[in-house]
C-alpha cells in the first residue's frame, strides 16, 4: 500500500528515513526509485548519500548545510511535482546468472547447521512446503521460471534484493532464527518474498536452494566485468537464473579462476513499466 | 623520496582509518567506514601537521610496534596505550619528532578502547572508491596491518613544532565505568510502548564482549512493543523487531529480537531490523572508548541540542586548540 504522502523519522542528527508504503511489491519499490533518481537529481549541496530500499529510502545528509526541516520540506516537494502514478520507462540491463540448485556446498552449510538445530527443516523442504510446491524439481522450475527485479543493494557490498516479476513465481520464506553464522560466497537464498545471491562469506538469514560460480562481488576488480564497479548490481537491472549440472558448473568455476570469466549482460533492453503492469495483471487475472 | 613504515607487531586489530569516510557507496552495500574516534583522530591529525581528515591508524585494544624509515613526527591521542619509542616511554596528546629506524610501540589499552597514531604527511595507501578508510572484514580499502607490511606515507612539510593538546580540549574518559551517551528517538521509536521508551533512557545498559567496529551490543531490560510492530503486514516478517528492509543510519540501536547493537562505523547499510534510537554523532567517539563491560546511559537530546554538540566537537578539533610544547 503507498501512502498519501512521504512519511519522514530522523535517524539521529544526520539521516533521515522516508517512508513512501507498507509492502514489499514492485509498484512502491518502482517510486521509491523514481523519487531518488529526482532528489539526485536535484543535486542538493548537503545530501551525502541515498540509500533506496523495498518501500523506502534513507538520505544521509551534513545537518550544517541543511536543516532537517528544509530537507524534509524540499524531498517532499520534488514528489508533489513527481507524482504518485507508476509509468514510464527505463533502461534495465539483463543479467544471467547460472545456478547450480541444490549443490553440495549449500548442503554441507545447512546440514552443519541442522547438527546444532535438529528441528530446523532442511531449506529446501521447508520453501516446497510452505509454497505448495510438490517436490525440489517443482521449486527448481518456479524459481527459475521469472526475471527478478533489483529492488535494493545493501547489508554487505553487493548484496542484492532481488523481487520476481513474474506474479505466480512469488515464493515465500521464512528467516533463520537464529541466523547462520557463515553462509558460502555465492550461495542463492529466500527470506520473506525476496531471493538473494551472497557476494561474500557472510552470516546469513535467508533459505538456501542453490550456488552459482558467477561472482556478484569482486573486491580485486580481477574480472573484466567489474572494471568499472566492484559489485556486479545496480539497483533496476534485472536478473534470470539460468540451472546448469554439475559439468557447466565446474566449467565456470574454473574460467573464473583463471580470469577470463563474462556475465551474459544484455544492456540494450527498455523496461516499460506500463506494459509490464499490464502483464502481470493478465497473467494473476490468468491464474 | 619515498617514505613509509614497517609493521612489526600488528596489535590486536590496527587499521588505516581516513575522514570522512567512504561517502556515496552505501546504496552498494558499503558502510561508510573511517575512524570511530574522530576526535582522538583529529587531534593526532592537528598534532603533527596534517589535515586534520587526513588518513591515520586506528588501533583497538591492543596497539602495533612499528619501525619508521624516515624521520618524522608522530602523535598518539585516544585510549591511553602506554606508546614508547625506542622503549623509552613518550607522551600522549603531544607532538614527538622520531627518527629513521625508530620503533614506536603501543600497548594494551589502560583507559578507554582505541588509540590513534598520526604520522607527518599521513598515510599513503592507494584509495578505494575515494577513500583510504579500511573495511577490514571485506577487504576494502586494505585490511588490519600485518607484520612485515610496509605503509607508504604522504609528503610532510619541513615544520617540526612540537604541539600538545591541553587537558581541557582533550575527550574526558570516564573514570567510573559509567558513559552518558546523548541520543535521538527515532527512526522506529514508535515500533516500541512508550513505557519501553522510556526505560530505554532511564536503564543501565552494559557493553557485551562481542562488540566491534560493526556494533555494540547491549545488555539490559527487555522491549515492549507497540501495535504498529506486533499487528502489521505480514511482508515485514514474523518477530515484532522486523521490518520491511530498510536503510540503517550511523548510531543507530538496532534491535534484533530483544537484542540492541548500536551500528557504528562499519555496520551494514540496510537490513530487516527496527531502529528505534540514534545515537546523536557528536556522541559516537564514546562508544569507541567504552569496553566491554562498561555500562552507557541514554540522555535523551533533540535535533537542536545535537547541534550544540556537533558544534563543540567541530571547534576543539581545529588547530586553535593546540598549544606549544
Amino acid at each position: 500500500m503507498l501512502y498519501d504522502a512521504l512519511r519522514f523519522y530522523p535517524g539521529g542528527d544526520r539521516a533521515v528515513e522516508v517512508e513512501l508504503g507498507d509492502g514489499m511489491d514492485f509498484t512502491i519499490n518502482f517510486i521509491v526509485h523514481r523519487l531518488v533518481a529526482a532528489v539526485r537529481q536535484a543535486q542538493i549541496a548537503a545530501i551525502q548519500d541515498l540509500i533506496p530500499e523495498l518501500a523506502s529510502f534513507q538520505v544521509n545528509y551534513d545537518p550544517d548545510v541543511m536543516s532537517y526541516e528544509d530537507l524534509c520540506a524540499e524531498i517532499s516537494q520534488i514528489y508533489q511535482q513527481l507524482g504518485r502514478g507508476v509509468t514510464g520507462s527505463l533502461p534495465s540491463r539483463l543479467i544471467t546468472i547460472p545456478v547450480l540448485y541444490y549443490d553440495d556446498e549449500t548442503t554441507a552449510c545447512i546440514d552443519a547447521y541442522r547438527k546444532s538445530y535438529p528441528d530446523k527443516v532442511p531449506d529446501p523442504e521447508l520453501v516446497c512446503e510452505l509454497n505448495g510446491l510438490h517436490d525440489r524439481a517443482a521449486l527448481k522450475r518456479r524459481h527459475s521460471g521469472t526475471e527478478y527485479w533489483v529492488a535494493a543493494l545493501g547489508f554487505w557490498p553487493g548484496l542484492c534484493s532481488l523481487l520476481p516479476l513474474r506474479p505466480q513465481c512469488r515464493i515465500i520464506a521464512p528467516k533463520y532464527n537464529p541466523p547462520r553464522t557463515h553462509t558460502p560466497k555465492g550461495a542463492i537464498g529466500i527470506g520473506g518474498a525476496l531471493t538473494c545471491i551472497y557476494p561474500d562469506a557472510t552470516p546469513g538469514g535467508y533459505q538456501l536452494i542453490g550456488h552459482t560460480p558467477a561472482p556478484t562481488y569482486d573486491g580485486a576488480q580481477r574480472l573484466p566485468d567489474f572494471k568499472d564497479s566492484l559489485a556486479l548490481f545496480r539497483a533496476g537491472d534485472r536478473v534470470r537464473f539460468a540451472p546448469v549440472g554439475a559439468e557447466e558448473y565446474r566449467d565456470i568455476q574454473a574460467r573464473v579462476a583463471e580470469g577470463t570469466y563474462r556475465h551474459d549482460i544484455i544492456d540494450y533492453q527498455v523496461f516499460s513499466v506500463d506494459l509490464y503492469l499490464d502483464w502481470a495483471k493478465a497473467q494473476e487475472a490468468a491464474a | 623520496m619515498s617514505r613509509s613504515f614497517i609493521t612489526l607487531k600488528p596489535g590486536l586489530q590496527t587499521c588505516v582509518q581516513e575522514l570522512p569516510g567512504r561517502i556515496g557507496f552505501l546504496e552498494q552495500g558499503f558502510p561508510l567506514s573511517g575512524p570511530f574516534d574522530s576526535w582522538s583522530f583529529r587531534q593526532a591529525n592537528l598534532l603533527v601537521g596534517n589535515d586534520r581528515d587526513a588518513a591515520a591508524l586506528e588501533c583497538q585494544f591492543v596497539g602495533p610496534t612499528l619501525k619508521l624509515d624516515a624521520d618524522c613526527l608522530v602523535a598518539v591521542t585516544g585510549g591511553d596505550m602506554r606508546p614508547t619509542l625506542d622503549g623509552s616511554p613518550i607522551p600522549m596528546w603531544t607532538t614527538v619528532a622520531a627518527a629513521a629506524g625508530q620503533e614506536l610501540a603501543l600497548g594494551a589499552a589502560m583507559t578507554g578502547a582505541r588509540a590513534y597514531i598520526a604520522i607527518s604527511g599521513g598515510i599513503a595507501t592507494e584509495p578505494v572508491l575515494g577513500s583510504r578508510a579500511v573495511f577490514h572484514q571485506a577487504g576494502v580499502g586494505g585490511r588490519a596491518l600485518v607484520p612485515g607490511q610496509v605503509t607508504q606515507l604522504g609528503d610532510a612539510t619541513a615544520d617540526t613544532t612540537v604541539w600538545t593538546i591541553p587537558e581541557e580540549s582533550r575527550p574526558e574518559f570516564s573514570r567510573d565505568k559509567t558513559w552518558v551517551i546523548e541520543a535521538l528517538a527515532g527512526p522506529n521509536d514508535d515500533w516500541l510502548s512508550p513505557e519501553t521508551v522510556q526505560t530505554f533512557f532511564s536503564a543501565d545498559w552494559k557493553v557485551q564482549a562481542k562488540s566491534s567496529r560493526t556494533g555494540i551490543r547491549l545488555t539490559g531490560p527487555e522491549f515492549a512493543f507497540s501495535e504498529r510492530a506486533t499487528n502489521k503486514n505480514a511482508d515485514h516478517g514474523q518477530d515484532p523487531s522486523n521490518i520491511i528492509d530498510h536503510g540503517y543510519p550511523m548510531g543507530a540501536v538496532n534491535l534484533a529480537g530483544q537484542t540492541p547493537i548500536i551500528l557504528v562505523n562499519d555496520a551494514p547499510s540496510t537490513g530487516g531490523f527496527i531502529n528505534p534510537f540514534t545515537v546523536a554523532s557528536a556522541a559516537f567517539w564514546k562508544l569507541a572508548q567504552a569496553k566491554p563491560g562498561e555500562v552507557l546511559r541514554f540522555r535523551r537530546i533533540d535535533l537542536d541540542e545535537a547541534g550544540v554538540l556537533r558544534a563543540a566537537l567541530d571547534m576543539v578539533t581545529r588547530p586553535e586548540v593546540l598549544q606549544r610544547a
